[in-house]
């Protein structure tokens, strides 16, 4: 069974004079243990998307979906405080720019505290207080940290990026969750660090059967750390499939040029020769194009193009184009 | 923090340095002969005259000159009032504690009623309530302050009869001078009228107390708007928010921590403008403080008082500014550890 | 005949159109902003306008309420005060001396102000060290205080009165250029320029001031509600504008002895004090929310 399955979820954001569509009928489905990918360029709708699974955008944003199941359950239906409930429960959220995240006048100690479920906790408040402690402790040393006394003493503005992503991910497994959604964990990090949180994750995956949905603009990066891949253009979804089938063969000729726009993926090509890379920049949200919004920079567009295409299934290996490259392979 | 302090108190000091070459400066500037502008004495004979110009220094540099007068005013020489020929220091002894008194008190009342209220808008920004006491607020810091006090004066002293209009305290009450501070000095006295003056002077202080706080109210009123809508837009109220935390939790446990830190910041910028309200207030409700007494100078041209008078008021002003800068460091972890003051 | 637009084309208004726009959204602020112009109208054409000349005496009508009132009299729309002097006449022509003289005020100020603040932006050292502490100890003084002391020093009078809120509001102007500048000198673009040879005059004139132009005015604004009050104040405590003259914080002042039994001769300058300030802080608040728009968009 699914452990989430959105389908066909729109998201418009409400205005007076027009209303923007910013996410258009994008489809998403998680397996228990799964690591998905989400990848798109800057402003393509996925940290909405992400927001959207959590319930936390405002009320300017509007949300539908034709299926929105969670374990099952059709949570659409239900009411919103009940949805809240249900979501905050199982699914986590890191977010990019740790640092930010952490209330700045709360030492960490005081914030993993707060996170600490409290159903876990039994016996009067004064015990319940020590077995807090104990709890924030045990969640630091779950994602590394050794130094625990130091750590809960200090202030978010007192650690490193790194350090303080590890905090945040020690929060989100302060409620055992199913499913994480990493929102760009890495953006603005040192390499050395990046590896650490990626491996981090990794590890929790395989150690606690955690499914992670990674959000990131880097296709690259997020190859090594993943099982499945969602890629999403413009607030429009592109393609879907395993790493390999998006790395080594993708259908689309928007994943086709983040693949060549890659050095990796292209080790064989001369030397001093330019790599592949779409004209143009993406639309602004006040202008979309009709269709399929890749199509003013699309090489494949043709006339068919100003209507969005239907998302054809080849073996799980799903993708959104008139003209696929599934023929020349 | 053992840093910040020092860092602070040395500013402290230099302002305080600053200041005294200010009203140093004054005596100078002020008409008439600058001898008599620092010491007050316009009754002085020749000889009397000749005795306080070698003890100011006067007959030698400017430099020295200035050196003698921070040696006086460390000795708490202040010259003597040049209408009643008092010691500067006694009066302003006498009628500081009054004034302390008041701005005190309106400023806790400001910041109970402005500060909340604030919150609240920030809250239901954009909604009918916040339009309602923006409005309000932005009435409240354009009335002028003493048609203001008139106006109040008229309705609750004159129409309604419900507080008294002038004075600190009526005078059938006797209270021995402890601390200047009127409600403290009652408190501390034995008198079996105990608790009636202390109900009077509290009801003397109401008034003048509430016209000074309108102004500072409504200041802090969109201060803390401000801070609480940025606070409500920063990405860690967004974490918290998807960490599952109820709106209610949110507020509670971060949003006012972090907004009132804001806040405080700006008290001690608030404080120099109710003490400018406080002065005209004084003169309308008879308050014995200091700035009814500065006014009063400047009518009788009492130069020395002029000069004592600001030196201590803006003195004053700027120690509130450095306890703000200390409660806003112990309350913000961020500015304990920066090294420059800002 | 206006041409048709054809092709959606994004069209981008220079910066204070765009202000001018987002400002004009809000209805409230543009009544505020009529109020702001009528009054610098009434400043300008008093002496045109006014019904009766602001110090002559009727002495055949005393102390007459309002025109609304059992008692009043229509020919004097406001009443009269306790010398017979028509008090509208005396409310438009004090709107030249305390909304008038507050807009002159502001104006010296804010251009002294703006010079000494990028100058002292320019320099470094311990020269601004000691301008910045002694700025901070300036502003720590009560603003009234201030006022007060350097009209002692100058002698009471409507001119010297002008001359201390002057220089009462110059550090205001050289604390928020000061920090405009330098903050406005960190960025890129400014870099971009020097690199490019611009010397610190061209800097200034061409790159910085364009953008900190907007929050010069809004300070402006602030500066000028605070004016009125501080001219009002001074007129209250008998330091500003002489006996005769129709400065409202001294009308108010000649009421008070008569509040008791002509309220009227305290609720009118009062009334057209706090009318002024409302115009005047509206305008600023408008500028602020339009200024903040702008940046968001």
């Amino acid at each position: 069974m699914n452990l989430l399955d959105v389908r066909n979820l729109s998201i418009e954001l409400q205005s007076a004079n027009n209303p923007i569509l910013a996410v258009d009928r994008v489809s998403l489905s998680m397996k228990e243990g799964e690591v998905r990918g989400l990848v798109g360029e800057s402003g393509s709708g996925k940290s909405l998307l992400a927001q959207a699974i959590m319930g936390v955008l405002d009320e300017r944003w509007k949300v539908d979906a034709d299926r929105f199941h969670w374990r099952g359950v059709d949570i659409l239906r239900l009411p919103v405080d009940e949805r809240k409930k249900i979501i905050a429960k199982d699914v986590a959220m890191i977010f990019q720019e740790p640092m930010s995240c952490l209330d700045p006048t709360a030492t960490i100690g005081e914030q993993l505290e707060e996170a600490v479920d409290d159903e876990l906790l039994h016996g009067f408040f004064w015990q319940k207080r020590q077995q807090r402690k104990m709890a924030a402790t045990k969640l630091l040393h779950k994602v590394g940290i050794k130094h625990h006394e130091v750590c809960t003493k200090s202030y978010a503005h007192q650690l490193n990026e790194a350090l303080c992503q590890r905090v945040m991910i020690a929060m989100a497994l302060a409620g055992r969750p199913l499913l994480l959604i990493a929102d760009e964990p890495t953006a603005a990090m040192e390499s050395t660090n990046q590896g650490q949180i990626f491996r981090l994750l990794a590890s929790l995956n395989q150690l606690k059967n955690m499914s992670i949905l990674l959000i990131s603009h880097d296709l690259e990066t997020v190859t090594h750390w993943t099982n499945t891949i969602t890629v999403m253009y413009s607030g429009q979804f592109v393609e879907a499939g395993t790493t390999e089938q998006i790395f080594n063969q993708p259908y689309h000729p928007y994943t086709r040029a983040l693949v060549d726009s890659s050095p990796k993926a292209n080790m064989k090509i001369p030397a001093k020769s330019r790599l592949m890379a779409l004209p143009g920049s993406i639309p602004i949200l006040q202008h979309l194009p009709i269709g399929c919004r890749l199509g003013p920079r699309c090489p494949r567009a043709q006339k068919q193009c100003v209507h969005a295409p239907k998302v054809t299934n080849y073996h799980g290996h799903q993708v959104s184009c008139h003209y696929s490259l599934k023929g020349t392979y | 923090m053992l840093l910040f302090s020092l860092r602070r108190l040395n500013l402290l000091l230099f302002t305080i340095l600053l200041l005294t070459l200010l009203s140093f400066s004054l005596s100078y500037l002020f008409p008439g002969d600058p001898l008599i502008n620092i010491t007050g004495r316009v009754l002085a004979t020749p000889e009397q005259l000749e005795v306080l110009r070698q003890q100011y220094a006067f007959d030698q540099s400017v430099i020295e000159q200035y050196w003698s007068y921070l040696v006086h005013i460390a000795n708490g020489d202040l010259g003597v009032s040049m209408s009643s020929h008092i010691a500067i220091s006694t009066e302003v002894l006498s009628v500081m504690p009054a004034t302390i008194e008041l701005t005190i008190t309106a400023l806790i009342i400001a910041m109970f009623f402005g500060v909340p209220i604030g919150f609240i808008a920030a809250i239901k920004h954009k909604k009918t309530t916040d339009n309602i006491i923006l409005a309000v607020a932005m009435l409240g810091y354009s009335i002028p302050v003493f048609w203001l006090g008139l106006l109040a004066i008229l309705v609750f002293s004159i129409q309604l009869g419900w507080l008294p209009s002038a004075g600190q305290i009526s005078l059938l009450y006797e209270i021995k001078y402890v601390t200047g501070i009127q409600l403290f000095d009652i408190m501390l006295s034995d008198s079996e009228y105990k608790w009636q003056a202390f109900q009077d002077a509290s009801s003397h202080i109401i008034l003048p107390a509430c016209v000074i706080a309108l102004a500072p109210a409504t200041i802090f009123v969109r201060i803390a708007r401000t801070a609480m809508m940025e606070v409500l837009e920063s990405s860690y109220i967004r974490a918290a928010n998807s960490k599952g935390l109820t709106f209610k939790q949110i507020i509670y446990r971060h949003a006012i921590r972090n907004a009132s830190v804001k806040v405080v910041r700006h008290i001690g910028l608030q404080f120099a403008n109710l003490v400018t309200i406080a002065m005209v207030t004084e003169m309308i409700f008879n308050w014995p403080g200091i700035g009814r007494w500065l006014i009063e100078s400047i009518y009788q041209r009492d130069y020395t008082a002029i000069q004592g008078g600001l030196l201590i008021l803006s003195s004053f002003i700027f120690i509130v500014h450095i306890i703000t800068d200390f409660i806003y460091a112990a309350l913000n972890p961020i500015a304990r550890d920066t090294h420059y003051g800002s | 005949m206006a041409r048709d637009k054809i092709y959606q084309e994004e069209e981008f208004p220079s910066p204070l159109l765009q202000l001018w726009h987002n400002f004009r959204q809000n209805p409230v602020v543009m009544i505020g902003f009529g109020c702001f112009i009528f009054l610098v109208v009434l400043a300008i054409f008093s002496p045109l306008l006014t019904p009766y000349s602001p110090i002559e005496s009727h002495l055949d009508s005393l102390l007459l309420p309002p025109a609304w009132s059992d008692d009043g009299n229509i020919s004097f729309l406001l009443g009269t005060d306790n010398l017979g002097r028509d008090i509208l006449s005396r409310i438009m022509s004090g709107a030249s001396l305390t909304f008038g003289i507050s807009f002159i005020v502001v104006i010296i100020s804010m251009f002294i102000g703006v010079v000494i603040g990028s100058i002292s932006a320019l320099t470094k050292g311990i020269k601004s060290s000691f301008l910045n502490h002694f700025l901070d100890v300036i502003l720590s003084i009560p603003s009234l205080l201030l006022a007060i002391i350097i009209v002692a020093i100058l002698g009471p009078g409507l001119e010297n009165t002008l001359w201390a809120i002057v220089m009462v509001l110059i550090p205001q102007f050289v604390h928020i250029t000061r920090n405009a500048v330098t903050e406005e000198f960190a960025k890129d673009y400014v870099l971009a320029s020097k690199l490019d040879g611009a010397g610190s005059m061209r800097l200034l004139i061409y790159s910085i001031f364009p953008n900190i132009i907007e929050k010069i005015i809004s300070q402006a604004t602030l500066a000028q509600s605070a004016a009125i009050l501080d001219i009002a104040a001074l007129g209250f405590l008998g330091l500003g504008a002489p006996i005769p003259l129709p400065e409202w914080g001294a009308m108010l002042k000649n009421g008070i002895d008569l509040f008791y039994i002509a309220p009227w001769t305290v609720y009118m300058p009062g009334l057209a004090i706090l009318f002024a300030v409302v115009a005047t802080n509206l305008v600023g608040e408008g500028m602020r929310h339009a200024l903040k728009l702008r940046k968001e968009s």
